[in-house]
């Protein structure tokens, strides 16, 4: 297991409290009310855990992968919803984009809101035609003038109506020279309160408190201050925010499920059966035994992929072996996780199946994880490409 | 070392009584005296004490230092305990007992350091083995207990937890010598004063800290009004009301009632408690009380780890008949 | 105005496992919290505190006890001072008491000293008055707030059997707080956390602080304690599942029976 800096122990120390003390206790509300409290989301800005990525100049926190994947982590400890943990991902994960590749003007313009819990900060690539096939997106992206005009649509995206609502935007991805195919995209911020937006809301399987949504994008005319990186290029940077996003989500299933494990153990440590406790049955502690050491070695592996990117950073990483090591890391991540929460609320029993127990919303919450920011299929795919390279494993 | 002799009780009085807990160390010290074959002797500060002296002539004592004025009439570290060492200093006792309460928790250790001599705090038994006073308290939340000793100085000071040694019954009167100790302070030299005094406890509420039974609520009563239940059962048994932090923060309750790490600590001969779960918080404030009888709704509550007896079920339903069950056999008592 | 908090690190649970020959508690691997009644007293300090003040967070310890003064720092302590010699360990109250009045006497020129009224741990509450009668300074226990300090001299509100007490007491003294039941202890945000390592810590020994070794550690402790051990156990209690009534009847025979009643 990698160490920790004093200060990472503080910082994991402070959201530990706030995680225990102030969500936990209201988590399965967020569900019911489908919204995280703002009470909550202003204690998380307080902390400096929105968009904490961010340079310390825009209002940010200026945290490295890792020390953002310790808050990750006591988050999914503390949020069985895993509402609060997406919500804290995607600013962590886009946000490191924005402050890596956005101009200073949207920086100095959107990082204050994030940071204060006043503005959205999400992902919207993913399309109703496709999600995985990035380039097979239709969006499209038009100079105008000192402007860029947008049409096409997303869908499957998280914060829309946060966004829609408090203020806000997506970092998104577009066809600007479409005859180039992958050359020609360019990454953006997209204001989703801009004149032409329409959303759509879904109600989907879990982590209820952040919604999910969709929105058309009918001639949005964006500043030119908004491109992230150059244009044209984008296809090349947007894999760093997602690389960012996979290596936090394997912590997060990791954290919950060993949550999970732990509710539990708990469980089978009191609870009877003929006579004698659960945890005395042999199918019961072999697969607790099991599942833990999956999952520790999930954290293990999270935290690796995490140090891989700030290493690179730092000009020590090598490109394909981060690719490789957050792939890895995310592989299986959900997959693990399920099993472990689907054999806790097995022990548990009719509780287990009832809406009153966490561990169900946790299962629905990381069950989603194998699907967002890239398949568990694309994992395999990068792996595959990184060890076979790319001739053997095209696509096309 | 051997010219300390003697055991010394200090007597705090509350609301023009002499309180309770004193006589709980008058009865201590007598028992340790006979072993030591020392005396038992008192000492009284405040305005208008004299008084006093009629009552506590009932015990058997041998002295009773009197510090008598009008500078001592309310509590103030620097004047209690300037009057203390003086007088300690001039006697020479052996050992000195004080009342864990608010006061004697300010002043024990003040006059202990000062005196360059040990204390061992809120103790539940002390004993005396070869000539050193063996002082038994809790440590870590009441999972421990500790014995310790002042092997080397003199005097040995120690405060007691109220409501666990054995009060001193009165005997027949005797004639305990009085002295009066001059108490020469200059208030203008003084440095703390007392700028005002705010009651919010209601008299009529028995205070908790030296009830011998209390009956407590907690998360579990649900609302100011249910409170009335736990208050009518207390009623019948003559007990204090007592409560968990989660009553109190609910506004239920005073804060004067709520038993617990961040509120007092507890040692009834009788604690009923009604509706609590029983957190480690809870527990440290009330554990060593004698008997606990509990009542909850959920079977697994960590209250039923501790208590002496049980019941399982809406407090609302078993409290009223619980009443009238004890009401009855109170009444044929 | 320089104020001075002292605080102590104290295990998170007090569910510790011992050694029945050392008559101590094992603390290895425990993980371990800032006293809350000393968080208390902190955020009292910093709640008093103006422009141009001082607050330092001063601790007895060893490396471990680094990351509780951290936080002080992070709460808003300008300056974290550790007291780490192997002359330290062992201390009573009152050695612990004369180590922390020899390193304030050293920092000099204070003008409160804050501390929490008990540890959840030892919570004997001897800290605070025997600190203040070695410094002979004045002190208020069971203080849960301070009011305001002004012309040389601070008003607090004390506990009181009865309710409160307003104490006005000359600079300097001893304020060892109890938090009222309203108090929500601070969670350091992480820029704090961050800026804290720019502020000045420093590690004490012995001879910094210009100190007595035989009045600290076991040499200078007064009392000794000759045993420590668990408790008896209380028995196994008796609890009925029974309908009210029946389950009623059944407690007042068995509290007959023992005599409870």
């Amino acid at each position: 297991m990698i160490e920790f800096t004093e200060e990472q122990e503080l910082i994991r120390e402070s959201v530990k409290e706030f995680a225990q003390k102030k969500i936990a206790p209201i988590a399965l509300d967020m569900e019911k009310h489908k919204e995280i409290p703002a009470d909550i989301i202003k204690g998380m800005a307080e902390l400096g855990i929105l968009a904490c990525t961010a340079d310390p100049a825009y209002g940010g926190s200026g945290l490295n992968a890792v020390t953002a994947g310790v808050v990750a982590e006591e988050l999914a400890k503390g949020d069985c919803t895993g509402s609060t943990c997406v919500f804290y991902l995607v600013q962590a994960a886009w946000g490191y984009l924005l402050n890596k590749y956005g101009t200073e003007e949207a920086k100095k313009e959107i990082f204050p809101k994030a940071t204060s819990g006043d503005w959205f900060l999400g992902i919207a690539t993913t399309e109703s035609g496709g999600g995985t096939d990035v380039v097979g997106g239709k969006t499209t992206i038009k100079k105008d003038g000192d402007s860029f005009i947008v049409n096409g649509e997303k869908m499957y995206i998280s914060g829309v109506r946060e966004a829609v609502t408090n203020g806000g935007g997506h970092i998104t991805i577009a066809h600007q020279s479409p005859e180039l195919g992958s050359r020609g995209m360019t990454v953006f911020y997209l204001p989703l309160t801009a004149e032409g937006i329409t959303p759509t809301y879904i109600d989907d399987l879990g982590r209820e408190g952040i919604s999910c949504g969709g929105f058309a994008i009918d001639n949005v005319k964006i500043p030119k201050h908004y491109i992230l990186g150059e244009e044209n290029k984008g296809f090349y940077i947007i894999h760093e925010g997602y690389e960012y996003a996979r290596a936090l989500i394997a912590v997060i299933c990791a954290a919950a499920g060993l949550k999970s494990l732990e509710n539990g153990m708990n469980y089978v440590k009191e609870r009877k059966v003929f006579g004698k406790p659960l945890a005395k049955f042999q199918e019961i502690n072999f697969r607790l035994a099991e599942h833990y050491t999956k999952l520790e070695m999930l954290k293990r592996l999270g935290y690796e992929a995490l140090r891989a990117i700030d290493l690179e950073q730092e000009g020590k990483g090598n490109r394909f072996e981060t690719s490789k090591i957050v792939a890895m890391s995310k592989m299986f991540a959900s997959d693990w996780a399920c099993e472990a929460i689907n054999d806790v609320i097995q022990w548990q029993g009719a509780f287990g199946y009832s809406r009153e127990c966490p561990d169900q919303a946790a299962w629905r919450a990381v069950r989603s994880f194998s699907l967002a920011e890239g398949t568990r299929e694309v994992m395999k795919m990068i792996v595959a490409r990184e060890l076979l390279g790319k001739e053997l494993t095209s696509y096309k | 070392m051997a010219d300390y002799k003697d055991i010394w009780v200090f007597v705090e009085i509350k609301k023009a009584d002499i309180r309770g807990v004193t006589f709980e160390l008058i009865g201590k010290a007598k028992e340790l005296a006979k072993n030591t074959n020392e005396k038992v002797s008192v000492i009284i500060l405040g305005k208008d004490v004299s008084s006093f002296c009629e009552e506590l002539s009932y015990h058997d004592l041998d002295k009773i230092y009197l510090c008598e004025n009008e500078i001592l009439e309310d509590y103030l570290t620097e004047t209690y305990s300037l009057t203390l060492v003086e007088l300690i200093n001039k006697y020479l006792p052996n050992i000195i007992l004080f009342p864990a309460t608010k006061i004697g928790r300010d002043l024990a250790p003040r006059v202990a350091a000062t005196l360059e001599t040990g204390l061992t705090a809120d103790c539940i038994d002390l004993k005396v083995i070869d000539g050193n006073l063996v002082q038994t308290r809790f440590v870590y939340g009441g999972n421990y207990l500790v014995d310790i000793i002042c092997p080397t100085k003199r005097p040995q000071i120690t405060s007691v937890r109220p409501n666990v040694m054995e009060k001193s019954e009165s005997t027949e009167k005797n004639q305990p010598e009085i002295i009066e100790f001059p108490v020469k302070i200059d208030p203008n030299k003084l440095k703390t004063k007392i700028i005002d005094k705010i009651e919010t406890t209601v008299t009529e509420v028995k205070p908790i800290d030296e009830a011998d039974i209390i009956v407590s609520g907690g998360r579990g009563i649900g609302s100011k009004e249910n409170f009335k239940i736990i208050e009518e059962l207390a009623e019948v048994l003559n007990a204090a009301v007592g409560a968990s932090r989660a009553s109190v923060d609910a506004g239920w309750v005073s804060k004067s009632c709520q038993v617990g790490q961040s509120g007092t600590v507890v040692n009834p001969n009788i604690y009923i408690a009604c509706g609590i779960s029983g957190t480690t918080q809870h527990l440290v404030g009330m554990k060593s009380s004698k008997k606990i009888i509990a009542i909850n709704k959920d079977p697994n509550a960590p209250i039923f780890e501790v208590c002496d007896y049980g019941i399982v079920g809406d407090f609302k339903v078993i409290v009223p008949i619980l009443k009238e069950a004890l009401k009855k056999k109170l009444s044929q008592n | 105005m320089r104020y001075i908090v002292c605080v102590k690190q104290v295990p998170e649970s007090n569910d510790l496992k011992f050694d029945s020959d050392e008559n101590k508690v094992l603390k290895i691997g425990v993980s371990t919290i800032i006293n809350p009644f000393d968080q208390f007293a902190l955020e009292q300090a910093i709640k008093i505190k103006n422009e141009g003040d001082e607050i330092i967070a001063i601790s007895i310890g060893d490396a471990e006890t680094k990351s509780t003064l951290m936080r002080c720092l992070a709460l808003g302590a300008d300056k974290g001072i550790l007291l780490d010699d192997e002359d330290f360990k062992d201390s009573d109250t009152f050695a612990t008491s004369n180590i922390l009045a020899t390193a304030i006497t050293k920092i000099g020129n204070y003008s409160i000293i804050f501390c929490g009224n008990s540890s959840i741990d030892t919570g004997s509450s001897q800290v605070g008055p025997e600190l203040a009668a070695i410094l002979k300074i004045p002190q208020v226990t069971y203080v849960e707030s301070v009011e305001n300090v002004e012309n040389g001299k601070v008003k607090v509100k004390a506990q009181t059997d009865e309710g409160y007490r307003i104490i006005e007491s000359e600079l300097p003294l001893v304020i060892a707080g109890i938090p009222p039941s309203s108090f929500q202890p601070s969670i350091p945000p992480l820029p704090k956390i961050l800026a804290a390592r720019k502020k000045p810590f420093d590690i004490w020994k012995t001879e910094d602080i210009e100190g007595d070794p035989s009045k600290f550690g076991s040499n200078g402790s007064v009392i000794k304690i000759i045993k420590l051990y668990k408790p008896p156990k209380r028995e196994q209690g008796i609890v009925f599942t029974d309908e009210p009534n029946i389950a009623v009847e059944k407690l007042m025979e068995l509290l007959s029976k023992d005599k409870v009643i």
